[in-house]
Formats: structure tokens, C-alpha cells, sequence
């Protein structure tokens, strides 16, 4: 029995490390969500600094619950959270099958596939922001100005002309604005994470058992059929997590709209609490607190899963 | 039959071109990256100049005095490897002990130790700003980052160790303490040697995980400790007048790392599903 207690011990650091890191950040969150606490403060100064002689209760939380910002973030949150993963597991999916095939050169497809993942999301943002989307020098821009001279040329064409005279002259999309930076954001943390879910789709695919492909095949069943039939259930458990984990990726997003749009139009919970922790600090830990509560909702359902697999 | 060998025949050309072409689709904004910062900066915005044009060097040569870039490299390089480093020290040990000590509670230890990495950061970001600026004094200290980096993957570092480590048979372990070998020979004789591979890979999951680290290197430096995640991010919106030179520092900054990463692609499905999916 004693032998076992000096490597037991050697787990205590980190146990340690990790303890301290979890809850001395989170109970002082928890803690200046009660109370009344801003930086900049003329008319109370006594607010300036935390003191239990602040208490507001549950306060502060109302305050944010009556924010429209607040449910703005939500809906914004699950917008977005919600389209990159609809983008992810669809593409996902369909290069997975696609790729699990050998052809020549399957090895450099599958890096090729794989890099925008580890492309960091500063990166990626100012890449896709500037020099792809930007609505008059990103490729965007440039695609559309060309669509449009060669549309001008065409008209004067005989016969031809009337028909291309028909045709609206396109305006680029501008998606640092307000209506489109969700959409900007959507689509670089797609192309970012698709990757994510071929891989892991793969390595799920590997695993399908061939025999009963063959029995289908052999039973006239279409490709199709077998797909939906015998590779998405095989799926269903690689799907269920790899849409959990990147929910809980996706709901603290933050470079990528900072980036795109600095929050306009454009926040979720994340950008939220940073831009209430430039003064109110209750407001800001409140929206942690939520923040922390979405976030293990979704974490519990994934731990659950985690948990299963774990000691077999 | 015919219609079966036809149909497969246009298979083997369809199916791969398919495949090669959505490749080409997915690595595209990658190479624009690239291309791009081989135009100058006049050059990068100019319609006419989109494919052809005089490749030149000067983005890269001008790094230095345009973005500081060696040395927030140099910070990038040393935060993720000391995280890396530290990680594996506390790391280790603990994936040990899990592994072929495990009691009733190895179990709950590792889901709760999961459970930390899923905490939004943003909840905490004023009360980490308040503790190292305030309090300890460290806000933009290397010390700081690699503490903070360490921590954040310290979870994913025990996990994909304790993968690999339960994959070694038992008897190995326990024959070294049969001829008398102690706790630590066992891990640095028998252990770091056996699972040499696994921990290979953890780092380097982990080197990349780092680098790559947005929220907290950005937030919790300024200037000293200032990885490269910070200077892309500062220089964000260049209005279209410095794409060449941002697209080469912007290269500079993810070309190690998407390299390293092809490297690792197998170890990132264990990194990140935390083992669930096989």
C-alpha cells in the first residue's frame, strides 16, 4: 500500500497547479459580480476599488439581463457558433468520404487540407479580411471589378448587348460592416476548422467496418443509400463530439472579430465582457459568470462522452 | 457489367480530381498568403499585377525595421517552448501516477482536469489582469505567459500522455520495481524511454497550441513579453497599403508552425477529441 504513495503524489502538482488556476480567477469573478465595482468613476469614487461595502446582490445581473447588448451577443453567439458548425460537419463529412478513397497523391491532398488549421486566427482574420474579402483591393474586390468591365465590354456588342444591358452592374460586399462582419467571421473560422472535422472524420472512417459494405453492395443498396444507411451512424458519435468541442471553441471567439470588425455588429459573450471590463467591472464578471454556465452546459453533455471511452 | 466498369472508370478520374480540386480550394488563401508577400506593396493591390508580376525578397529583407518581427518571434519561440517544457515536467509525473497508479478517483481527476480547459477565458480576463498587474506585478512578463501557457494546456499535455502511457504494459513497470528500481528510475529509465514517441508528440501538439494561443498572450502583454499573435493582431486594418509586407510577416509568423503541424496530424485527432475518437 505505501508504495503506491509516492507515485501517487507525483499527480499533486498539477492537481495543484490546476486547482489554484481554476478557482482563485473564477471566485474573484464570482466575487465582483456581486458588487458594485467600475474604473472610472468621478461621481463614486468609492466604487473604484472592490469592497464587500459595495454589495448589489443580484444586481448586477439584472443590469446585463436588461442590456440589449447581452441578448444581442447571445443570439449573435449562437448564429454564428450554429452556421460554422453546420459548415464544418456538411464539408466535413463530404471531404472525409471523399478523401478515405486511395487515389494518387492522397498524401499531399490531405496536407494540403489539413494546413489552414494551424494557421493562427490573427493570421487568418487579417489574411481573409484584407486580402481576400476587402471590397475593392482583396480578390473580392478585383473579382467583381473584372465581372464588371467584362459585363461593360459585352454590351456593346450587337445583338448580344441588349441582353448583357440587362444585367445590374455588382457592388462588392463590404464585410467589415455592421449587416456582414458575422458572416466574414463565419466563413474564415469554417475554412479554419473544416479541416478539423475532416480529420477527425477520418480517423472515424478508418474504423467503419468494410464487410458490411460489402454485403450491401452485394445487396444492391446505392452509395448513397449506404452512406446515409451505414456511415453516418457510424459517425454519429465522431459528429456529437466534434460538435462539441467546437462549441465550446467557438463560443470564446475573439481575435477573428476583433479583427473583422472590432465588435460591431458583430459581439458575443467574450467580446462582451471585454468591452464592460474598460469600466463596469460587476457587469463584466456577471457576463462571465454566464458565460461560464453556456460554456458547461455544452461541456457536460462532451465530459459525459470523454468519460466513456476513457478507461476502455 | 459495362455500365459498372464505365461508371468506375470515370470514377478513378472523378473522385480524384474532385478530391485535388477542393485540396487546391482549401490551401488556396494559404498560397495567396504566400504569393502575395512576395509582390511589393504597390504591386499586391494593382488588379494588373494579380498574377504576373516581379517577385521580390524586400518584405521579408525590410521585416525587422517594418514590425519589429525577431523579436516578438523571439517570444513566440520562447514562451511556447519554456510552456511546452514546463508542461511536460509537471506533466509527466502526473500521467505516470494516473497510468499505473490509478486509484478510485484517477478518473474524476482527469474529466475534472478536462472540465478546466472548457472555462471561457474571457470570464476571468479582469480578475487575471487585476492579479498580474495589480497584485503580483508580472502583467508582461515572459514568467507570466509560459505560466499562463503552461496551464491552459496542461490538461491536453496529461490526457494525451496518460493515452499513451496506459498503452505500455504493466509488467514492464512493475519488473523494474522488482529489481529494486525507485519511483523516479522508473519514469526516467523505463518510462521516458517506452513512451519516448508519445511524449514526442505531445510536445509538439503543444509547441503548436502555444504559438498559436490568441486571447491571453494578447491580453496579458504589451510590449516586453509580446508574442507574434499580438503583432498580427496590431496591425490588423493596414487599409490595403501594406499588403505585401503584412502578407510576409504574416507568412513568417505561421510557416513554422503549419509545417511542424503536418507533422503531428495523427496526434492531433488523440490532442483534441481527448481520446474519444479512435
Amino acid at each position: 500500500m505505501s508504495n503506491r504513495t509516492l507515485p501517487r503524489l507525483l499527480q499533486t502538482p498539477a492537481v495543484i497547479l490546476l486547482l489554484i488556476w481554476m478557482l482563485v480567477p473564477l471566485s474573484m469573478t464570482l466575487y465582483f459580480s456581486f458588487i458594485r465595482y467600475v474604473l472610472n468613476s468621478s461621481r463614486r469614487p468609492e466604487w473604484m476599488s472592490p469592497s464587500l461595502s459595495n454589495w448589489r446582490g443580484f444586481g448586477n445581473y439584472q443590469y446585463v439581463l436588461e442590456a440589449k447588448d447581452f441578448w444581442f451577443a447571445i443570439q449573435n453567439s449562437v448564429f454564428i457558433v450554429s452556421s460554422i458548425l453546420i459548415c464544418t460537419v456538411v464539408l466535413g463529412l463530404g471531404i472525409a468520404v471523399l478523401v478515405n478513397k486511395s487515389f494518387p497523391g492522397r498524401g499531399i491532398v490531405r496536407v494540403l487540407l489539413i494546413s489552414p488549421f494551424f494557421v493562427m486566427p490573427a493570421v487568418n482574420a487579417v489574411l481573409w479580411i484584407n486580402m481576400i474579402l476587402d471590397p475593392v483591393l482583396g480578390l473580392q474586390g478585383i473579382a467583381v471589378g473584372g465581372i464588371n468591365d467584362t459585363i461593360e465590354g459585352l454590351r456593346d456588342f450587337p445583338v448580344l448587348g441588349a441582353f448583357f444591358n440587362l444585367w445590374p452592374t455588382f457592388e462588392p460586399i463590404s464585410f467589415r460592416a455592421t449587416q456582414t462582419s458575422a458572416y466574414a467571421v463565419i466563413m474564415m473560422v469554417a475554412w479554419q476548422w473544416t479541416p478539423f472535422a475532416v480529420l477527425i472524420f477520418m480517423t472515424s472512417l478508418q474504423s467503419e467496418d468494410e464487410s458490411q459494405k460489402e454485403a450491401a453492395t452485394l445487396d444492391g443498396a446505392s452509395a448513397w443509400s449506404q452512406f446515409i444507411n451505414l456511415t453516418v451512424p457510424h459517425l454519429a458519435r465522431p459528429i456529437a463530439i466534434v460538435v462539441m468541442i467546437q462549441s465550446i471553441f467557438h463560443l470564446s471567439l475573439y481575435a477573428e472579430i476583433e479583427i473583422v470588425s472590432r465588435g460591431s455588429g458583430n459581439k458575443n459573450l467574450p467580446y462582451l465582457i471585454g468591452e464592460f471590463t474598460n469600466n463596469n467591472i460587476g457587469a463584466a464578471s456577471a457576463t462571465g459568470i454566464f458565460a461560464v454556465i453556456l460554456a458547461n452546459i455544452i461541456a457536460i453533455f462532451l465530459l459525459r462522452m470523454v468519460g466513456k471511452s476513457l478507461m476502455d | 457489367m459495362a455500365t459498372v466498369s464505365q461508371s468506375s472508370k470515370l470514377g478513378n478520374v472523378l473522385w480524384p480530381a474532385l478530391a485535388w480540386t477542393i485540396a487546391l480550394v482549401f490551401f488556396f488563401p494559404i498560397f495567396w498568403l504566400v504569393f502575395t508577400s512576395f509582390k511589393t506593396d504597390a504591386d499586391a493591390v494593382k488588379p494588373e499585377f494579380l498574377f504576373f508580376f516581379t517577385p521580390t525578397l524586400e518584405n521579408y529583407t525590410n521585416m525587422t525595421q517594418n514590425y519589429d518581427y525577431w523579436r516578438f518571434a523571439t517570444n513566440s519561440v520562447i514562451t511556447s517552448s519554456f510552456a511546452t517544457l514546463f508542461a511536460l515536467v509537471v506533466g509527466v509525473p502526473a500521467a505516470y501516477a494516473m497510468a499505473f497508479n490509478p486509484s478510485r478517483h484517477t478518473k474524476d481527476i482527469l474529466m475534472w482536469m478536462l472540465s478546466t480547459k472548457m472555462l471561457p477565458a474571457a470570464a476571468v480576463l479582469y480578475p487575471m489582469t487585476f492579479l498580474t498587474k495589480n497584485m503580483l506585478q508580472i502583467y508582461d512578463t515572459h514568467f507570466l505567459v509560459i505560466l499562463v501557457l503552461c496551464l491552459i494546456n496542461l490538461p491536453i499535455v496529461i490526457w494525451m500522455l496518460f493515452t499513451y502511457f496506459k498503452e505500455i504494459p504493466k509488467e514492464i513497470i512493475e519488473a523494474g520495481k522488482m529489481d529494486g528500481v525507485n519511483t523516479w528510475g522508473e519514469i526516467k529509465d523505463i518510462l521516458i524511454p517506452l513512451a519516448w514517441g508519445g511524449i514526442a508528440s505531445t510536445a509538439l501538439l503543444t509547441f503548436i497550441f502555444c504559438w498559436n494561443e490568441a486571447y491571453w498572450t494578447v491580453r496579458l502583454t504589451t510590449i516586453d513579453a509580446a508574442t507574434l499573435s499580438t503583432l498580427i493582431e496590431g496591425n490588423r486594418a493596414p487599409e490595403g497599403l501594406f499588403f505585401g509586407r503584412l502578407a510576409a510577416v504574416s507568412t513568417a509568423a505561421v510557416a513554422p508552425i503549419v509545417i511542424l503541424g503536418w507533422f503531428c496530424q495523427k496526434q492531433l485527432v488523440a490532442g483534441l477529441t481527448f481520446g474519444a475518437v479512435k
